[in-house]
């Protein structure tokens, strides 16, 4: 898992020093929360009844499944350097009711049609970001508002499906696990690849980890930044369309605390927040860790403030750790 | 003026950080009423000295006696209490802020005197300095920037300091401005107050200070009156034995001419009328102090200051400045000088970081070949003569001139580029790994790229430089081969008084 720091030219597993040094702590930290993973899951095993049970792990990795591939999409921001997006769930949202009404005119054009539209959403702001400098927060919270002003205006309350409209593969079963999970699975491993092994990939490597000497070096700042925001929209409206086709009845709560898990999912993950360093693959297990969690806590019957405590808490504190391990390494 | 109690004295005082000797039992001393120069080339020791005094780096050895009693300055509050006061070339006034309010910010051991008695005291204070048109409630953004530097100094003299030091006072200013502060620092010392002036500009301070002392290499090398020196002594004194040191023996390559042509290129506030010819396998220097322009001259041709005008023609093909994508696909590349901050990805690899500029080369089709990106890595690590075992090692665990090398290799053997812009090529870089980094620019200049290079060394211009282009405030003061100059010239150039007398 340390596959970020593979090098593009040096020869493969080469003992240098420097190398062991720095991969050391990326490599200490994917077995920690390996570790923390087994634990719970040991733990729960013994601790909930009805954990390990096939249905109920299919549920967990069915609830990572919505928010990991929003998480996913948007570990680029971060890893590009430009934090994170405050409107995920609001343009989940939107991209779901989108779909529903695109569905008049079939399947085909309903899904292509959405994720069009959450990629250009993202792109916008990416190139806001990107061409003049702005803060990514801000555009992110100031995008979200405007596109929940909208929504609100024009379609109140619940939207469902025309009837005839036929979208239930999206919520069929494959294999004892449902669509989306293949789909989580799926793009993540693409967009793990992609990072390693792509130009852009590097690219936005480099620009996460020094932007005024990736701006130096001519590499094309504000493109690869909405590049980043594009996939992340891009998977935000897969989600959206996935939402859908689960819920069958849509609305502007349907992707609920959404924003915050994802967000949490890419920083439990361990990947800096200021860009540069980490990858989708953390990203995938920091989605797992946090399903788990919430798994766990509905079995025992958590109430939705606890719920959102136990999350809160274990973000800050895997922020905390990783925050003071880094300065430890980095201090002589 | 013998008999003349002395405000300040400086005796032996050592200091050395790890193994490099700042100041080496240095002596000096301040008469009352005194305006004193401190001169000295880069690395001298002026600013450890001026952080001694002004508490802010606690000596070896050696003691600072103040009024003739020695003192201990182990903080800058120290320092203010036995009256010691600086005043940076960075000016550290609230521009939103009136006169009298920046004057009181932060006065240590303010008591609560009526606003009147601080006013009373504030024109008084601005009389002296000739600020007889500025009022306390004047707001400081309303001010000319000489007018600013004066309330700096009236703002330490609020302070109650009887020793200041003007650290680089002039040099953001004009010279009419110049005279201004000039005339209030005479002022000054006529009413009994000393002044330490450190500066570069060689004709100011013979124009302003009555002594001139002189540090080389950590060393005191002359303490003597301004009246019997003249800015060609001082060069030789603040040189030594460099100054001796003869034309080089010149490669001689067969240049393409006019490669690179920079017609009236200006940098609002930096450099002005910039117009310089460079053929291909040349290597032309631009010598100047920090401040003098040398540095935006390059960033401007990197296409990184988005605010530069002017004519740049790469080839024959016309290059627009403002966008760094746009410099380097018209062939220009850069090195800035802050390799940390915006040169290397310190996280990455070396490898990595060698072959950021030009990933497309080792992609097929968007994908990285691995075999080729390896390959082309290892080039280059042999090229930089870097251990190629260690190419996986990630940028930040390297030594300075090791990161260095990366940085400029990232710039080499790439086919698109014609000219090289590298901004003070061997900062922070040991004796060793300078040599290494003047063979790679010069192997560069002979594959046929124009390299142009901004230093403030001397060592490396007279080392690398096949043109000097020499600058002060802005403007080229002269631009000669370098057969026709001598260090001393060069120098002499660099610290030029009067920007005017350049355009000869």
């Amino acid at each position: 898992m340390t596959g970020v720091n593979s090098t593009t030219g040096g020869p493969a597993g080469s003992p240098a020093t420097g190398r062991i040094a720095y991969f050391h702590f990326a490599t200490l930290a994917v077995y920690a929360f390996v570790a923390v993973l087994a634990a719970l899951i040991v733990f729960g095993a013994f601790a909930t009844p009805g954990f390990l049970s096939i249905s109920n792990l299919s549920a967990i990795l069915t609830s990572a499944a919505f928010v990991g591939v929003i998480a996913v999409g948007s570990t680029l921001i971060m890893l590009s350097g430009s934090l994170f997006s405050i409107s995920l769930g609001t343009t989940t949202a939107i991209t779901a009711i989108l779909f529903m009404f695109l569905l008049h005119y079939g399947v085909v054009v309903a899904i292509a049609g959405t994720l069009l539209a959450g990629t250009a959403i993202f792109a916008v702001q990416g190139a806001l970001v990107g061409l003049i400098g702005a803060n990514p927060i801000i555009v992110t919270i100031g995008a979200g508002a405007i596109q929940e002003g909208i929504i609100g205006w024009l379609s109140p309350g619940d939207i469902t499906p025309p009837p005839g409209a036929n979208i239930e593969f999206l919520a069929r079963t494959i294999f004892g696990l449902p669509f989306s999970v293949y789909v989580f699975l799926g793009l993540a491993l693409v967009l793990d690849l992609c990072m390693r092994h792509t130009r852009f990939g590097l690219e936005i490597y480099l620009l996460g980890e020094n932007q005024p000497a990736a701006r130096a070096a001519g590499l094309p700042v504000a493109l690869l930044t909405t590049a980043a925001f594009a996939v992340a929209g891009f998977c935000v409206a897969v989600t959206g369309v996935l939402v859908a086709g689960f819920a069958q009845n849509v609305n502007l709560q349907v992707a609920g605390t959404y924003t915050f898990d994802a967000i949490a999912a890419i920083l439990v993950g361990g990947s800096a927040v200021t860009g540069g360093w980490g990858s989708v693959g953390r990203t995938v297990i920091g989605a797992l860790i946090i399903a788990t969690v919430t798994d766990m806590l509905l079995l025992v019957g958590a109430s939705t403030g606890m719920q959102i405590f136990v999350k809160g808490l274990i973000v800050t504190m895997v922020v905390v750790l990783l925050h003071l391990s880094r300065r430890e390494r980095r201090s002589p | 003026m013998p008999g003349t109690p002395l405000a300040l004295e400086v005796r032996s005082v050592t200091k050395a950080f790890g193994p490099i000797v700042a100041l080496s039992s240095v002596s000096f001393t301040l008469q009352r009423g005194e305006i004193h120069a401190l001169v000295g080339h880069n690395g001298a020791g002026k600013s450890t000295l001026v952080k001694t005094l002004a508490g802010v780096v606690s000596p070896d050895q050696g003691e600072i006696l103040v009024d003739g009693t020695p003192v201990t300055l182990t903080n800058a509050r120290h320092a203010q209490a036995v009256g010691i006061a600086i005043v940076e070339q960075e000016l550290s006034l609230v521009p939103a802020l009136t006169v009298l309010e920046n004057i009181l910010l932060g006065r240590v051991g303010a008591n609560f005197r009526s606003r009147a008695d601080d006013r009373r005291q504030v024109q008084g204070l601005l009389t002296r300095l000739g600020l007889n048109d500025v009022r306390p409630d004047t707001m400081v953004e309303d001010l000319s920037m000489a007018e600013r530097q004066l309330v700096e100094i009236a703002r330490a003299l609020s302070r109650n300091a009887r020793i200041l030091i003007l650290d680089e006072p002039t040099a953001t200013l004009g010279e009419r401005e110049i005279e201004r502060v000039f005339a209030g620092v005479r002022e000054l010392a006529s009413a009994g107050s000393s002044v330490i002036f450190v500066s570069h500009r060689l004709g100011e301070v013979l124009d302003l200070c009555s002594r001139v002392t002189v540090l080389r290499d950590g060393r005191m090398i002359a303490s003597q009156p301004a009246a019997e020196m003249n800015r060609q002594s001082i060069v030789e004194l603040m040189l030594g034995k460099v100054a001796e040191r003869s034309a080089v023996e010149r490669r001689d390559n067969k240049p393409r001419e006019g490669l690179v042509v920079i017609d009236q290129l200006s940098v609002p506030g930096h450099v002005r009328d910039f117009g310089l010819r460079a053929s291909g396998g040349e290597i032309i220097a631009i010598a100047g102090q920090v401040g003098s322009g040398t540095s935006e001259v390059l960033r401007a041709l990197a296409g990184l200051m988005p605010d530069a005008r002017g004519h740049v023609s790469i080839d024959g093909r016309p290059m627009r400045l403002g966008a760094p994508q746009r410099s380097i696909r018209a062939g220009a590349v850069f090195a800035s000088n802050d390799r940390k901050s915006e040169g290397l990805f310190l996280h990455q690899s070396v490898a990595r970081n060698l072959l950021a500029t030009r990933l497309k080369t080792v992609c097929r089709g968007g994908v990285v070949n691995r075999s080729l990106s390896a390959r082309l890595a290892q080039r280059l690590a042999g090229l930089i003569g870097f251990d190629r075992k260690r190419l996986g090692a990630a940028a930040e665990t390297l030594s300075g001139g090791n990161q260095q090398k990366v940085f400029l290799g990232r710039c080499l053997e790439k086919e698109s580029v014609t000219l090289l812009l590298f901004d003070e090529p061997t900062r922070g870089v040991d004796v060793g790994g300078r040599a290494d980094i003047h063979d790679l620019i010069r192997h560069a200049a002979s594959t046929g790229a124009g390299v142009i290079f901004a230093s403030t060394e001397l060592d490396e211009i007279v080392d690398l430089a096949d043109t000097v282009v020499t600058m002060f405030a802005g403007r080229i003061t002269r631009i000669a081969r370098r057969e026709d100059m001598t260090a001393t010239d060069i120098l002499a150039e660099m610290t030029h008084g009067e920007a005017k007398k350049a355009a000869a």
